[in-house]
């Protein structure tokens, strides 16, 4: 066991000192609570023991430093001057135990197996949280929330059969996510999955994607092209944003779903082609058909089976679980070091509403850690995140700051990707990737 | 013994001192066990006056640790290791008393007679418990002096024992581990 012994008097470090080194544990001491700080930012402790009456900051305050800062720390709280009430301060801010100087050594001994049964408690704790956390993982999809076991259930209940599913929620709600959770649980599963963006796409090209086009259809049609309709060869075919597409695109594919034939584009022979098709939309379809923007007969084609990813504003439950998997992802992705996110910072991001969704969430982690530099993220590192209202404008503003920083720091480093990458605390690779993300140009400022 | 037979010595040798009115029937008995279980050589040396800075005047206990601190400042260069046995009450500045009191490696351990002279009922055990009681601590600060740690195991020696009942019930017995530890130590003293 790692442990720290904290106390102004010498004489009382080096009698612990000594007494834990005999049971061979790993001791530490440290002469004020400013000193035990900064050794516990260096290197983890099991167990503290801390006086309470110290120069400087007391033990008392220590205690609920080591608290917010490293919650998995066990404190034991020892005093000269025993009173009921610190004895119950110290026990409510969280102590394990309290001990009044001087003590038998059954006392301690006592102690001791307390902190070694909560050790005990706290690995099989953790032993069953990993194995929660396999359970809560639906193929990359992170959640525990009622609402995300239902999405859960209702991808095992669908994924079997053939029949068409509309996935229905906000933007950066995980949509595409949902939709390869599908086609892996399904018996194509070991068929190709192709995703296409239909608002990304112009309408003509669009077309020409889904169909595939036959030499000299139109000009630059230089040879035959079979269309992902055709090459997805039995797989899953996922179209987002379907509620972007043009009407007549709307027809096409309605007599596909129903003839189960494509004909390319500048051909008149039809081709037999077998796929499952999954779509998903950030609109409100109802009131596109409404608004006479959308084909009631496509809608119900396509909606065979709806799912309605929550966005996370209504599955808070869940930020816990992603953050630290962001978190996770992003570490192993860079070389910053950053361990956990304080209380305070998760219970702000509990309060925030996230109207980006899932993606927002993972782009905050991103920035928060890229600037910190500390190993844990702090309240102070989620300052850009303005309270509930005034989010709507989140995702964009914090891509620019992101981009904004990383061409600072670029600028700042001659373009010299190897030193630009270990001030921004991430590997070289990742900041290529940026580079390419934001299309940053040496001299390019003037245009960002 | 004389000095000259010290100087050839093979086996290490461990001088007990008793201390103040200890009686020196405990050291004799203390100095037996040394020599049988862990085959050392053992010595008894006549009492000494208690180091008079070891009282301290508010507990009105003896500092275990200051006794330490003396002793092994003291010119005693034959002993390859000091066990040190009084019969007043000794205490750590942590603990209200210890039974005994060694450092991990260190060359002085520290044995009272005091709380190992009253079961915890309060009534007195007989003279011979006593004594067991006084070897098992001086074996296990030994083991201490030859760098063991404490064990886990209740039936080792090297198991802490905080009440004089757990020390009762503890036999006379090193564990296999702290057996082969103890070998270890001994083989290059």
């Amino acid at each position: 066991m790692q442990i720290m012994i904290v106390d102004d008097e010498r004489i009382i470090r080096e009698s612990f000192f000594h007494w834990f080194q005999k049971s061979g544990h790993t001791v530490e001491t440290a002469a004020s609570g400013a000193e035990a700080l900064d050794k516990l930012t260096q290197a983890p402790f099991d167990l503290l023991f801390v006086d309470i009456k110290m120069p400087g900051m007391d033990g008392i305050e220590l205690l609920a430093a080591v608290k917010e800062r490293y919650p998995e720390t066990l404190v034991v709280i020892i005093t000269a001057y025993g009173s009921i009430e610190s004895a119950v301060n110290a026990m409510k801010i969280g102590a394990t135990d309290y001990l009044v100087k001087p003590f038998k050594p059954d006392q301690l001994s006592l102690v001791m197996e307390k902190v070694a049964q909560h050790q005990k408690r706290s690995s099989e704790y953790n032993y069953l949280k990993g194995r929660l956390e396999k359970i809560t993982r639906f193929d990359n999809i992170i959640g525990q929330s009622a609402a995300m076991t239902a999405v859960f259930e209702m991808i095992a209940e669908v994924a079997d059969s053939d029949a068409s599913v509309l996935l229905a929620g906000e933007t950066g709600t995980g949509k595409e996510l949902i939709a390869r959770a599908i086609h892996a649980k399904s018996p194509r599963a070991n068929l190709p999955f192709i995703a296409i963006n239909c608002g990304a796409i112009p309408d003509t090209l669009l077309e020409s994607e889904l169909f595939g086009h036959q030499k000299g259809a139109y000009t630059g049609a230089t040879h035959d092209r079979k269309g992902f309709l055709e090459v997805v060869g039995g797989g899953t075919l996922f179209l987002d944003e379907v509620g972007e597409i043009s009407p007549k695109m709307q027809v096409d594919l309605l007599r596909v779903l129903e003839d189960k034939t494509v004909t390319r584009v500048g051909s008149r022979r039809p081709v037999s082609v077998d796929f499952r098709l999954v779509t998903a939309t950030s609109r409100d379809l109802d009131a596109q058909i409404d608004a006479g923007h959308f084909r009631e007969d496509f809608y119900y084609r396509i909606n065979v089976i709806q799912i309605d990813i929550p966005p996370l504003r209504q599955r808070k439950a869940d930020i816990q679980l992603l953050a630290d998997h962001f978190l996770k992802k992003l570490c192993h992705e860079t070389t910053k070091r950053v361990d956990r996110i304080s209380p305070r910072a998760l219970q702000l991001l509990e309060a925030y509403d996230w109207p980006g969704n899932v993606r927002e969430l993972e782009n905050a982690i991103e920035r928060a850690m890229v600037l910190s530099k500390s190993r844990m993220l702090d309240e102070a590192d989620f300052a850009f995140l303005q309270p509930p209202g005034k989010a709507a404008a989140h995702g964009p503003a914090l891509r620019d700051m992101e981009k904004h920083h990383i061409l600072d720091i670029l600028d700042q480093y001659g373009w010299n990707i190897t030193q630009a990458a270990k001030a921004l605390g991430i590997n070289r690779v990742t900041l290529h990737k940026k580079i390419r993300r934001y299309q940053l140009k040496a001299g390019s400022r003037d245009n960002q | 013994m004389p000095d000259d037979d010290r100087v050839d010595r093979k086996k290490p040798l461990v001088t007990v001192i008793p201390f103040g009115q200890t009686p020196v029937i405990a050291a004799k008995v203390i100095a037996a066990h040394i020599s049988g279980y862990l085959n050392m050589d053992a010595e008894t040396l006549p009492s000494m006056p208690i180091p008079p800075d070891a009282l301290d005047g508010e507990r009105l206990q003896y500092n275990a640790a200051r006794i330490i601190e003396t002793l092994e400042a003291a010119d005693m260069t034959n002993a390859f290791k000091i066990v040190a046995l009084f019969d007043v009450d000794l205490f750590i500045p942590l603990f209200t008393h210890v039974f005994g009191e060694a450092r991990q490696n260190g060359r002085v351990a520290a044995i009272s007679l005091y709380r190992l002279s009253i079961h915890a009922d309060g009534s007195c055990p007989p003279s011979d418990r006593i004594l067991e009681r006084a070897a098992k601590i001086a074996l296990h600060e030994m083991g201490h002096l030859l760098n063991l740690l404490h064990c886990a195991d209740p039936l080792c020696l090297m198991n802490f024992s905080d009440t004089v009942d757990n020390l009762d019930q503890t036999p006379f017995n090193f564990c296999r581990y702290c057996r082969r530890s103890l070998h270890r130590a001994l083989a290059s003293p």
